[in-house]
């Protein structure tokens, strides 16, 4: 016996199934001892989950016995053929399919003992060291119990040997339409068992929706819910199973370009690295031109970009969006960028999910845009889309891919963006493209609804679309209105007009001021060479007024001196 | 390993094979009502073999019988047709035998 694959919880043993979907909703397998019981309708995998759980426990190197009450074993391998894993079936020496689809003609006379069957079984897995034993479709066998009580003894049986013998041992079972989880021909079975996986399809818009629930596992924490369940390559396959953890959510401060420089302005520097970004717009708002030229900005600053789009081709976007500047082929053959193109239509809901996360991880992308991700409501089993689109991106976040999303908005629809509150709720920035019909023209324009943790312009601007790329026009506010088009040309040669005049009237004012300016100083010249003469008249006046003085002086002088008698006859 | 039986004990190849479980209460049962069956037919004198599963598993894939007790029966051709059980409702176990 392996014990090395099991693990122990609340005393409860497990062994992993290694199939990663399966064990990570079981919380790490299926009990290493006992029953686990797989009921289901015909048809919903029932077999191929026995077949895989085989095939994965000889991978890890463990062995295994497959038994089937309702196909002979070629049949069995030719189902497992379809699958990755088929033929490890065939070619393992570990693993042991045994036909038990004898039973199917035969006549019964009396009650049966199954002691024969544990022996083989016990035979057979002892020659294969096996540690999972596989009874498939036990309901064939045990429904030929004229007493259904026996029946079910039996199985109490075979959960009994199991987990003496530390076998995990699986049984499927049919069951057919009713609520309940009880194989045909074993009712009250679903109380005996510890754990129980039903497996259900119903029919979506044509296309088989497959489920999957753990409907019973006592004593361990598990994944309760009905879950989306795909069969492709590797068998069965759990969307929906890896839970998501906010704590892995990076928060990065970097702004990205999104590859529309004025818009880039707007937005306060771009989109930050790993937020979600939602482009709604009706048919021809030219929400591919802004997927196609962020992923060109991606794969300018070397990053790898993913493109998905649903509507067109890749050569269509790469031819269309080249008009307008924007160059996807370089990027494409350099590696950089890749356009997958997929038909909303032609898968369910769910295998898009899984096709999309299998791009995710295989090209490792840094910038991912999904165009239009409403094409997911195309898709069959479409109530589940939300769903998808959510687990999708919480998938990018985990992985701090910078995403865009653009959304068909239905074109009568005004409020059409209502229809999206559930997805633009998922989205850090929110950009809503419309057609503005005003002075009968249809112009594109841009606004930003939202975008969390930046400053950016609540206006509506006109989206230009031209060779040299996609630019965004001024702002023209016009009463209430955006002014585009026609509308915002004229407006805009009539500011030019009165520009011209501002402009002109400013010289002239300019040039009078001028002239006042020398008019004045001319004044202040004229005043100041008056001054000066003046100046000079009174220094001329002062001179003369001197000389008077003098002579006056010279004057007195002689008539004193002739007075003085010491002097020649004066009085004194 | 699902090779056809090659019975010694019958050299007219026809075979009549009763699979047990050991002593299992069923299997008891079910050699009786044989025994009994046989006997009232006129053929007790060519008893059918016995195959004990519990001692020999690997006859339970060679034939493919994995519930006992088992009754097979092999014609001339090749053909095989088992009754499943305890035998214990004796007019398909003639039914079954009136074939021999």
């Amino acid at each position: 016996m392996n014990d090395t694959e099991t693990t122990a919880e609340y005393g409860l043993v497990k062994r992993a199934t290694g199939i990663r979907d399966l064990d990570t909703v079981t919380h790490g397998g299926l009990p290493a001892g006992g029953v686990t019981l797989v009921i289901g309708e015909p048809g919903c995998g029932k077999t191929i989950l026995g077949l895989q759980i085989l095939a994965s426990a000889l991978a890890m190197g463990e062995g295994g016995v497959f038994m089937s009450f309702e196909e002979s074993r070629d049949q069995m391998l030719r189902n497992a053929d379809a699958f990755r894993w088929g033929r490890s079936l065939r070619e393992s020496a570990r693993c042991e399919i045994i036909d038990g689809q004898s039973m199917k003609e035969a006549e019964f006379s009396g009650a049966f003992d199954i002691e024969g069957l544990l022996a083989v079984l016990d035979h057979c897995a002892r020659r294969v060291e096996g540690t999972w034993i596989i009874l498939d479709g036990i309901d064939q066998l045990l429904r030929r119990q004229a007493d259904s009580q026996m029946a079910i003894d039996q199985i109490v049986q075979l959960n009994d040997w199991s987990i003496a013998q530390g076998y995990s041992l699986l049984l499927t079972g049919k069951h057919t339409g009713n609520e309940s989880f009880q194989p045909d021909h074993l009712a009250g079975i679903e109380f005996m068992m510890n754990t129980i996986l039903v497996l259900s399809s119903g029919l979506v818009d044509k296309r088989l929706n497959r489920r999957f629930r753990i409907a019973k596992y006592r004593g361990t924490r598990h994944n309760p819910d009905e879950l989306a369940m795909l069969i492709d390559d590797d068998g069965i396959r759990l969307p929906y199973a890896e839970p998501f953890i906010a704590e892995a959510v990076p928060a990065a401060g970097e702004r990205l370009s999104t590859g529309i420089e004025r818009l880039d302005k707007i937005l306060d520097g771009g989109v930050y690295r790993g937020s979600i970004t939602l482009v709604s717009g009706q048919p021809g708002t030219s929400k591919t031109t802004l997927g196609a030229a962020f992923v060109a900005a991606a794969a300018g600053r070397g990053e790898r970009a993913l493109l998905i789009s649903f509507d067109e081709f890749a050569p269509q976007i790469v031819r269309n969006v080249a008009t307008l500047g924007i160059d996807l082929q370089s990027p494409i053959d350099s590696g950089l960028l890749r356009v997958v193109a997929r038909a909303s239509w032609n898968a369910m809901v769910e295998e898009h999910y899984l096709a999309l996360l299998n791009l995710m991880d295989e090209f490792r992308p840094d910038c991912l845009v999904i165009d239009p991700a409403s094409a997911l409501l195309k898709a069959s089993g479409a109530e589940s889309a939300f769903l998808a689109l959510e687990r999708l991106l919480a998938a990018t976040r985990t992985r701090g891919i910078t995403t865009m999303l653009t959304s068909l908005s239905e074109a009568d629809d005004p409020f059409g963006e209502a229809s999206l509150s559930h997805a633009s709720t998922l989205a850090d920035t929110w950009i809503v493209l419309r057609y503005q019909i005003n002075g009968g023209e249809r112009n594109r324009s841009l606004s930003v609804a939202k975008s969390r943790g930046t400053g950016h312009s609540n206006q509506v601007r006109e989206m230009l679309l031209s060779a040299d790329g996609v630019d965004l026009a001024d702002v023209y506010p016009f009463g209430s209105e955006v002014l585009m088009g026609t509308a915002r040309v004229q407006k805009e040669s009539e500011e030019a007009a009165l520009r011209q005049r501002l402009v002109k009237e400013r010289l002239r004012q300019r040039q009078r001021l001028e002239r006042e300016i020398d008019k004045t100083r001319t004044l202040i010249q004229q005043g100041q060479e008056e001054l000066e003469r003046l100046q000079e008249e009174l220094v001329a006046e002062h001179d003369d007024q001197t000389d008077i003085d003098r002579g006056t002086d010279r004057h007195q002088d002689d008539i004193l001196r002739r007075r003085n008698p010491g002097e020649g006859g004066q009085d004194r | 390993m699902n090779s056809p039986l090659a019975d010694d004990t019958h050299p007219e190849r026809t075979a009549l094979i009763l699979f047990v479980t050991g002593e299992a209460p069923r299997s008891q049962r079910a050699h009786l009502n044989l025994a009994a069956a046989l006997e009232a037919a006129g053929i007790g004198d060519t008893p059918a073999r016995e195959v004990d599963l519990l001692r020999d598993p690997q006859q339970a894939i060679t034939f493919g019988i994995f519930a006992t007790p088992a009754l097979m029966h092999i014609d001339a051709s090749g053909e095989r047709r088992v009754l499943y059980g305890d035998l214990s409702d004796e007019h398909r176990l003639n039914d079954f035998l009136s074939a021999l």
